[in-house]
């Protein structure tokens, strides 16, 4: 029998209040964005905090740095709330 | 000499280390195989002498023949195989900065790292078990604060015992990359049948192409085209059957070894909350606040800059307020003033001197104009280029401009820019000079590039002292001439905004910009020595490239308005200059400005936009530029089409020299030019021909 997993619904990184912490799970953005959100430290699987996210860019903690990112670029990384 | 190489991550502080090593040393050298020119010194320790090699910050490395920061980072390591390569990481982002690490330890085991900040994760009570590291991966780990001097030689200690063989590892590291092994091999086994391969490693390669990085797949189709198409299809197949992208693979599998290997390194004893980090935020990257109190900071810091080194615009500012003694008093006592005063000074000195011990005048006249002349007129941008560079290095030690940056990145994001356009943008008002030099801070190299060629537009105070005259000159009525001039500088500064785009699409091509993926930096209280290093190195490299092409084209134009058909002539209306503008007068006649001497002030003009007004007074004989207009005869038309002209007709020689030193590619330089030269021609038939008819 398999055991049906209560985890919350990935959603994209734009949608998440500050104070909010997450893992990353998937970068539905074109190779060149994705490559450069990976190496900035965006990873699937790492956890990443929300830190400003009113109105303008949206700020994320990960990996020990904080990261600005444009509206668009933060609704295509997937999150799963912590 | 041994040769020492330093890479990192952009803001890691790379430069105060690099500083701190190599202090006066420092200059900037062109290595053969990499396509940017880096910053080099020298250090002394116990006797052994080594050159450092500062690499571009960047987040990776790479090869082939770009220009961006991982290229150049990867160019040199393969090329030159470094002695010792120091990768300096931040020791309060040590999950981050690692990754740099990773990637050089693929390529190398001559590797120091050198762990910065520590200063601060001491604050932070933050401890890392830097010899656990060493055994972990094989290198010396050596924490520092390159700001406050810990360490600098313990850390050159071990750089010294990795040159002698006494540490580092024999080889690169091997991550495992899991499912990707097999793809690993398979394409390291069709690249070793490529010949011109040598010098890179087989394993680093095969995990670049998986990565699809375009320096390595461009340097593989060069050499075997065939190759190229086997290796895409591994690639293709090894997405397949794994269901993701390889790319993010080798990304993922190079974070968890990172994270495997910093497993209990780590520790935080008590967390110290950023919350005046956070405050200050919210002002600065609110998004109606941020944007003010940004413009103000410019606007302030920029103004202030200008005051001391020009004089304007504050002078303006105070003798329209009515402080007319304290308006001269700046005017006089700036300091690009005094260093031209002291220069005009020289000039007579050496002249006279010449001209008693007999010399002939052409020689006295190429001696003191065109010799100390030229020297006086680089030296003269040199208060200008070290204070704005130093305002720029505190800015930047701060961590204000990533916030001024995103504040302005609304704006230019949709003209093919990031937001870190505006620095130059705003300093552009003041000077075009100081204001292309200004792009360097900016990130990528296509985005320095097109700012470079587009911010010359903006109308300088120079071209502003020439547009108050003309204005004067255009109508008696302050309300029209205020009109006149707002029209002016509007389509000025809409001309500056629809060049970037321009200037974007002839340097990159009809792609849409990167979104924006900022680092945000935390508030740092700024350093005047950092900034200070920053400064001088800068204005040292202006001096040496832009200076010299200054310098070389003051000389030449000495020649074209000294030199006539006869020899030597005192005065430039007999020179060949002279003829040139007469030659060019059907030019600008169907401007309406048919007039010799209007198109010889235009000549002028190239030198130095202000020279359009004391030529256009010297050359009709008058006392100024107004009187001068009555003289010539000037229509309103005609001062409208010659107002317009100056604007934007040619950048003048001193930014074209920096345009040559920043952009590099005499091809787009020369474009721009005649993209401004075409563009204010049109603009001012515009003007003469649609004003012509209004006066009837």
């Amino acid at each position: 029998m398999e055991l049906i997993r209560m985890e919350r619904p990935p959603v994209p990184l734009s949608v998440l209040p500050p104070g909010s912490r997450g893992i990353v799970v998937a970068l539905r953005a074109g190779r060149g964005l994705a490559r450069r959100l990976m190496e900035m430290g965006l990873t699937p699987g790492v956890e990443v905090t929300v830190l400003r996210n009113s109105v303008g860019p949206i700020v994320v903690s990960v990996r020990g740095v904080s990261l600005a990112l444009g509206r668009g670029v933060a609704s295509k990384v997937f999150v799963r709330p912590l | 000499m041994p040769v020492v190489a330093l890479a990192a991550n952009p803001n890691v502080g790379k430069s105060t280390l690099f500083n701190a090593l190599t202090g006066e040393s420092a200059h900037v050298a062109n290595w053969p195989g990499v396509t940017v020119a880096v910053n080099q010194g020298r250090v002394t320790h116990h006797g052994l002498e080594i050159v450092v090699v500062d690499l571009p910050g960047a987040y990776s490395i790479s090869a082939g023949s770009a220009q961006a920061a991982e290229a150049v980072t990867g160019q040199f390591i393969l090329e030159h195989s470094p002695d010792a390569l120091v990768v300096l990481v931040d020791a309060t982002a040590m999950e981050r900065t690692m990754y740099m690490v990773v990637e050089a330890l693929e390529l190398t085991g001559r590797v120091v790292v050198a762990v910065n900040m520590m200063d601060v994760a001491e604050r932070r009570a933050i401890h890392l078990d830097l010899d656990g590291l060493s055994s972990a991966l094989g290198v010396p780990f050596v924490g520092i604060s390159a700001l406050k001097g810990w360490g600098l030689g313990v850390l050159l200690d071990r750089v010294v015992d990795v040159l002698e063989g006494r540490a580092g590892r024999r080889g690169p590291i091997r991550i495992d990359y899991g499912p990707l092994e097999p793809y690993i091999l398979e394409i390291s086994r069709i690249l070793s049948r490529i010949g011109g391969l040598g010098r890179y490693p087989l394993r680093w390669l095969a995990v670049k192409v998986l990565q699809r990085d375009e320096g390595v797949l461009s340097l593989i189709g060069e050499a075997d085209p065939t190759a190229l198409s086997e290796v895409r299809r591994v690639i293709s197949r090894a997405e397949r059957d794994l269901r993701a992208p390889p790319e993010e693979l080798v990304i993922e599998s190079r974070y968890r070894f990172i994270e495997r290997v910093l497993a209990g390194k780590i520790r935080t004893t008590r967390l110290v909350s950023v919350r005046l980090s956070s405050k200050l935020d919210e002002v600065a990257l609110h998004p109606i606040v941020g944007p003010v109190f940004s413009l103000l900071l410019l606007l302030l810091s920029f103004t202030a800059v200008f005051a001391v080194n020009a004089g304007s615009p504050v002078d303006l500012i105070l003798s329209s307020l009515g402080f007319e003694e304290a308006a001269v008093i700046i005017s006089e006592y700036n300091l690009a003033g005094l260093v031209g005063s002291a220069f005009d000074y020289l000039t007579s000195i050496v002249s006279s001197a010449l001209e008693s011990a007999g010399l002939p005048a052409w020689l006295s006249s190429l001696t003191s104009e065109g010799v100390i002349g030229g020297l006086g007129l680089v030296f003269s941008f040199l208060p200008l280029v070290f204070t704005v560079f130093f305002l720029l290095g505190v800015l930047q030690d701060s961590g204000l401009m990533a916030r001024v940056a995103i504040s302005a990145d609304g704006l230019f994001r949709r003209l093919g820019v990031s937001g870190r356009a505006v620095f130059p943008a705003v300093l552009g008002f003041g000077c075009s000079v100081p204001a292309v030099l200004a792009t360097r801070a900016m990130d990528s190299d296509e985005e320095r590039v097109t700012t470079a060629l587009a911010v010359p537009l903006i109308p300088c105070q120079a071209r502003m002292v020439v547009a108050l005259a003309l204005a004067s000159s255009f109508s008696d009525s302050p309300s029209v001439q205020a009109a006149f001039l707002l029209a002016l500088y509007g389509i000025q500064v809409l001309l500056y905004l629809v060049s970037i785009r321009v200037m974007r699409r002839m340097v990159v091509g009809p792609f849409p910009p990167p979104p924006m993926v900022m680092e945000l930096p935390p508030y740092h209280v700024p350093s005047a020595r950092v900034a200070w290093w920053y400064a001088r190195t800068n204005a040292i490299h202006f001096l040496k490239k832009a200076g010299t092409i200054l310098f070389a084209v003051n000389v030449g134009f000495w020649l074209l308005t000294h030199l006539g058909p006869g020899g030597y002539v005192e005065d430039p209306s007999g020179s060949v200059g002279a003829l040139l503008g007469s030659a060019l007068t059907p030019l600008t006649g169907l401007v309406g400005l048919g007039d010799w001497r209007v198109a010889l002030t235009l000549v002028a003009g190239f030198m130095a936009r202000e020279a359009v007004l004391t030529t256009l007074a010297s050359i009709s004989g008058a006392v100024d530029p107004t009187a001068a207009v009555s003289v010539l005869g000037l229509s309103p038309a005609q001062v409208a089409s010659l107002a317009v002209l100056s604007m934007a007709y040619t950048p003048c020689a001193a930014t074209i020299s920096v345009m040559l030193q920043e952009v590099r590619l005499l091809g787009a330089v020369g474009k721009q030019v005649v993209y401004q030269l075409v563009l204010s021609f049109l603009m001012a038939a515009a003007a003469y021909w649609i004003l012509s008819a209004f006066a009837g």
